[in-house]
């Protein structure tokens, strides 16, 4: 009983390196989503490039897609876009963006301009290369809030059911892509 | 003195600042308004970590607070907005977390060593007691002054003895 008593104090103190050990190696940023498993939000939003087209999550449904959260604002964002262009075109991954605008401020005299955002995606998807089967514009982020969107980029895996299976913040390099997206969206993209 | 008056000038600009920002929202009743201030306190900023929405600036922060507004000028309740919030970005997005099997160990694990601890010292003090009433009496030992005077008669002894005895 003593001896045991004696190395409680040690067994104590390798407890506690053991778990602060392990924090060192968690990512603070990485939080629980609470979006998988759920269908998509309700929402009916414009095409970025033809906005008479409308977007549901009724007509997105019938194949499992990737949803981009992003902007050209974003410099993380632009770093991707070759890397998920890869993805496109190599493993025929079915890519939609949501488009993120950021808040304009009408003290600094700016406003939304719809034409110089679309030539300055144009441009953009031009150098870096495009991804995207067709970009949805989120104007007032009332969807990306629905999502649970704190910034971007970040990456939704949706089922052909319009169900979501995977929720990613951050960008997609191979890693990511390999370890953490792949399995995931093959998984749901081999489901009728 | 002249550093002095512009800090203050800023303090007072940021001060107008802060007030009419906060003054373009407008709330149907000071209840509103006081629930609006509650809520943006104790909802987290998802992005800028260690912010509560109402000090961030990030644009997922700016949306909450207008999304909040909103929701209580509909007449949703404290909690019926926490739940909507809730819903979307976690309970991480929560400053007080709720009690679950992995969270209620954060109120247990105090509490339990706390009172190891009490029932530690209390079986030292025990033992303690025991091995004092256990003690022996010591064997009479002459008293600290008469050990002293004895020392010292024995150093006297030694010094004679080497002394030198040349003259």
């Amino acid at each position: 009983m003593r001896k045991v008593l004696f190395y409680i104090p040690l067994l104590a103190f390798l407890g506690l390196s053991l778990f602060l050990l392990s924090g060192l190696f968690s990512d603070p940023r990485e939080r629980d989503s609470a979006i998988i498993g759920k269908p998509l939000p309700q929402f009916a939003l414009p095409d970025l490039m033809s906005p008479e087209q409308i977007w549901t999550p009724e007509n997105l449904k019938g194949e499992a897609y990737l949803l981009n959260v992003w902007g050209i604002w974003c410099p993380t964002c632009n770093a991707e876009l070759g890397y998920m262009s890869q993805l496109r075109n190599e493993q025929g991954v079915r890519i939609i963006g949501l488009y993120y605008v950021l808040p304009e401020d009408p003290m600094f005299g700016e406003v939304f301009d719809l034409a110089k955002l679309q030539a300055d995606v144009q441009s953009r998807l031009q150098a870096f290369g495009d991804p995207y089967q067709f970009n949805i514009l989120d104007r007032q982020r009332r969807l990306s809030l629905d999502l649970g969107v704190s910034g971007a980029p970040e990456h939704f895996i949706v089922d052909a059911n319009g169900i979501v299976r995977a929720h990613h913040i951050g960008d997609i390099n191979p890693q990511v892509w390999r370890s953490k997206l792949a399995p995931i969206y093959q998984q749901w993209a081999a489901k009728p | 003195m002249i550093r002095l008056v512009m800090v203050l000038c800023l303090l007072a600009a940021a001060q107008l600042h802060a007030s009419t920002s906060q003054e373009l929202l407008q709330f149907e009743s000071e209840q509103q308004r006081r629930l609006y201030a509650q809520l943006t306190a104790e909802l987290r900023c998802p992005q800028c970590q260690n912010q509560n929405i109402a000090d961030s600036n990030a644009v997922v922060a700016v949306d909450m607070r207008e999304k909040t507004h909103e929701l209580v000028l509909q007449g949703y309740s404290r909690q019926q907005v926490l739940d909507f919030m809730i819903d979307r970005y976690g309970n991480f997005v929560h400053y007080q977390p709720p009690v679950n099997s992995i969270t209620i160990w954060l109120w247990l694990l105090p509490v339990l060593v706390l009172v190891s601890l009490l029932l530690f010292q209390l079986r030292r003090r025990a033992l303690q007691r025991n091995m004092q009433g256990a003690e022996q009496p010591c064997e009479e030992t002459a008293p600290a002054s008469q050990q002293q005077a004895a020392l010292d008669q024995q150093l006297d002894q030694i010094i004679e003895r080497y002394r030198s005895t040349k003259p």
